[in-house]
């Protein structure tokens, strides 16, 4: 896995300033080729951070990354000049928001920023850079791609725009594409049709994805890899099966469980307790334990994420958990 | 059924202002709807956006005025009533908001809020209305404390619980909810829904909903009704509609829902192309440039909402010709160590709950 790894991402924390602790602590992974891993969690956990500062487009100050190492294809992206990372941002790395509106320029027709992204990354001609920018939005499936070439973005729907988007990232083959809540915005059934968009265009480049969403639903269509942040860090990783079928984190647990099901009704939801700590009142230790069922003296460390076996990789100083191995449980009597 | 609430061909229109070139539009945000809602029961409208839920929800209250059509409460029509006995109904009637923030007015304190509507209805003395006030705060899980603090202070999921506060304050039969989940975290959100379907159970009241979140529907609705493009094209109780839609549309809502449950999705048709727009729908069936199954008389004859037995009306020509898929069961599937975490995790939060019920 980790020689055909296209990003290693290792040890990265921001921080806030005027914040002792980390707003983003130790966060990592590998991504190969062709895969996808999503980041999933509430708001405010690090997730946009996370995908920002790999992009070196973070707001500093108040924000610095104040250690880690992002090798994409031997580079280090934390490390490397802004002119460089320009030359990868846009061509072997491309970016796609939840509003499409903070990539696409209103001033200017689709067909010309498509054209001119290819322009600045391939150097290739005008003619050609606008046969590229046309074939790829016929590639997203916009319907009469011709006529709207020469459209500015506000005459197009939501969902169209977010394709339009998606054309301009793509229009270079990246390696890698990192997509932050891209469909959030957006009805279900235009939801649905950009996420099978994206699946069918990621198999035919071969591009590996980075997706963010706290929706556990495009998260179980969309996943091969899982990384759950809490208050800035990962608390569990693996395969979307591991995560799925086997979760570990008393977080990860309770957000499964507070999902309603789509299935037959069954009572009341179980749901995690109270709020996720401001970012100046993270208690030392595990970040969840103000609100863990489970949480004990052990908890008041910083539990490593360690491997459980097979690369599911859980933070947690009682996993795996099991009735004895849940010493507030046995104080309540059960 | 006793309909506590009832719409008959419930019209609104928006005329926007006649632009320089050109004539003045007009949208038809709800196209004619009829519904009777029970009493007690948790009634959804879902939709895609700008189908006319928040309209309808509006117009079920009177908060505006219709373009036509009647709305029937305990035997009054809403939409032709005097306003000094609509304000007395308002009582009766409660509004939940989307977004707690924009809908609490930043100056006043929480208890100042709260107390607003049983001042508004002259309900109580003072000291009586401060009583209730620290008793709601506690009932929607605040504190009484709370009362001297301002809703900036408090974090979204919060001003969602005072927001609820206030809303129960006039003591109200009906409770409508344009969205009242839908900004909240899950973690949060499943707070939220639990708390309404209390205070539902204790209150007794009619709960209408609004959302775009079919599980959520799912857990929380008796019966939903879909909207497209204004019109009601299916109405049913929950469990039906999802097991067995009997809309082309409300099939598509289905198959196009993200299912947080790995592996557990056969593949399925979609839907494509966007909803059309809203002010030149299409003749015929609104659905038909988006649907599957849509044939010649689609394209021209608007279908009406028939009924279909066993609760279920549907406005589609082919409803009882055709056999569409809903959602089958899909649980996701767990290994018994896994499941036997979730027993543990429920338990240890029973526990945790029961300890630090108030009483
Ligand atoms: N420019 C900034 N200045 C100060 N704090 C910030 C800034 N950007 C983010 N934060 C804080 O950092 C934390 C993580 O933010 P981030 O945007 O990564 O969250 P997220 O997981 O993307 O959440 P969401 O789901 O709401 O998008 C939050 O507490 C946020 O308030
Ligand atoms: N005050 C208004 N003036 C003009 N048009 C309006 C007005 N309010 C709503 N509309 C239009 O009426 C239609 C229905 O809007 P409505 O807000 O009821 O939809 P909705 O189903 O609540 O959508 P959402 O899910 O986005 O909240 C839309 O086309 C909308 O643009
Ligand atoms: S009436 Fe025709 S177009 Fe409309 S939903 Fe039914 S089959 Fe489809
Ligand atoms: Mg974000
Ligand atoms: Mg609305």
């Amino acid at each position: 896995m980790t020689a055909t790894a296209l990003l290693e991402l290792e040890g990265l924390t921001i921080a806030l300033k005027g914040v002792d602790q980390p707003i983003v602590d130790n966060v990592g992974f590998t991504l190969a080729r062709g895969e996808t891993l999503c980041i999933v969690g509430e708001s405010g956990c690090g997730k946009s951070l996370t995908s920002l500062a790999l992009m070196g487009l973070l707001q500093t100050p108040p924000l610095t990354v104040t250690r880690g190492m992002a090798r994409f294809a031997g580079e280090d992206l934390l490390a490397m000049p802004a002119a460089r990372l320009r030359q990868i941002r846009g061509g072997r790395m491309a970016m796609i928001f939840q509003e499409p509106m903070t990539s696409l320029n209103p001033g200017l027709r689709i067909g010309e920023q498509i054209a001119e992204s290819v322009r600045r990354h391939k150097g290739v001609g005008q003619a050609e850079a606008r046969a590229r920018a046309l074939e790829m939005l016929r590639r997203v499936r916009i319907p009469a791609p011709e006529k709207r070439l020469d459209e500015y973005p506000h005459q197009l729907s939501g969902g169209m725009r977010q394709r339009a988007m998606i054309a301009m990232a793509l229009a270079n083959d990246p390696e890698l594409l990192i997509a932050d809540e891209p469909t959030t915005a957006l009805d279900v059934t235009i939801q649905a049709q950009i996420l099978k968009l994206m699946k069918s265009l990621q198999q035919e480049t071969g591009a590996a994805m980075v997706l963010i969403t706290h929706d556990l639903g495009v998260v179980a269509e969309m996943a091969d890899k899982v990384a759950v942040m809490y208050g800035g860090r990962i608390i569990e990783t693996g395969t979307a099966e591991q995560v799925f079928t086997d979760p570990q984190h008393p977080y990860t647990i309770g957000l499964m469980s507070s999902m309603p099901s789509l299935g037959a009704r069954s009572g009341r939801l179980v749901t995690v307790p109270g709020t996720v700590p401001q970012p100046t009142a993270m208690p030392p230790g595990c970040r969840f334990s103000t609100r863990c069922p489970f949480a004990t003296g052990a908890c008041a460390t910083v539990p490593p994420l360690t491997d459980l076996g097979a690369g599911h990789r859980v933070a947690c100083a009682h996993a795996p958990l099991t009735a004895t191995e849940a010493p507030a449980m046995r104080s309540t009597g059960t | 059924m006793t309909a506590i609430l009832s719409t008959r061909g419930l019209r609104k229109d928006f005329v926007t202002a006649k632009p320089l070139f050109g004539e003045a539009t007009v949208v038809q945000a709800v196209a004619g709807v009829s519904l009777d809602i029970a009493a007690g029961e948790t009634f959804a409208i879902v939709g895609e956006s700008g189908c006319g839920k928040s309209t309808l929800a509006r117009l079920l209250l009177r908060l505006i005025d219709p373009t036509a059509g009647e709305v029937w409460y305990k035997g009054e029509d809403l939409a032709s009533l005097p306003p000094a006995r609509l304000r007395a109904l308002r009582r009766d009637l409660q509004f939940i908001f989307q977004d707690p923030f924009s809908s609490l007015n930043p100056q006043m304190s929480v208890g100042a809020l709260i107390e607003e509507p049983m001042r508004v209805h002259s309900i109580g003395t003072r000291t009586e209305r401060r009583a209730k006030v620290a008793d709601l705060l506690t009932r929607v899980g605040l504190r009484p404390e709370h009362a001297d603090r301002y809703p900036h202070e408090f974090s979204g999921g919060q001003r969602q619980r005072i927001g609820i506060a206030r809303a129960l304050a006039s003591g109200p039969t009906v409770l409508i909810g344009d969205e009242p989940v839908s900004a909240l975290d899950v973690s949060i959100q499943a707070q939220v829904v639990n708390l309404l379907e209390d205070l539902k159970d204790d209150f007794g009241l009619t709960l209408v909903i609004i959302a775009h979140d079919l599980a959520v529907i799912r857990h929380m609705a008796d019966r939903v009704a879909v909207m497209y493009l204004g019109e009601v094209v299916e109405c049913a109780p929950a469990g039906d509609l999802y097991a067995h839609p009997l809309h082309p549309y409300a099939e598509a809502l289905l198959a196009a829902i993200p299912v947080a449950s790995y592996g557990a999705r056969p593949a399925r048709t979609m839907v494509e192309g966007d909803p059309p727009n809203p002010i030149a729908p299409p003749p015929g069936c609104k659905f038909h440039p988006r649907c599957p199954y849509a044939t010649d008389i689609c394209r021209v004859e608007r279908p009406v909402l028939a009924d279909m037995g066993g609760g279920r009306t549907v406005a589609c020509h082919r409803a009882t010709e055709l056999s569409l898929q809903g959602l089958a069961d899909l649980e996701q599937a767990r290994t018994p160590a896994a499941r036997g975490r979730f027993a543990l995790y429920a338990q240890a939060m029973a526990d945790k709950t029961a300890h630090n019920r108030p009483e």
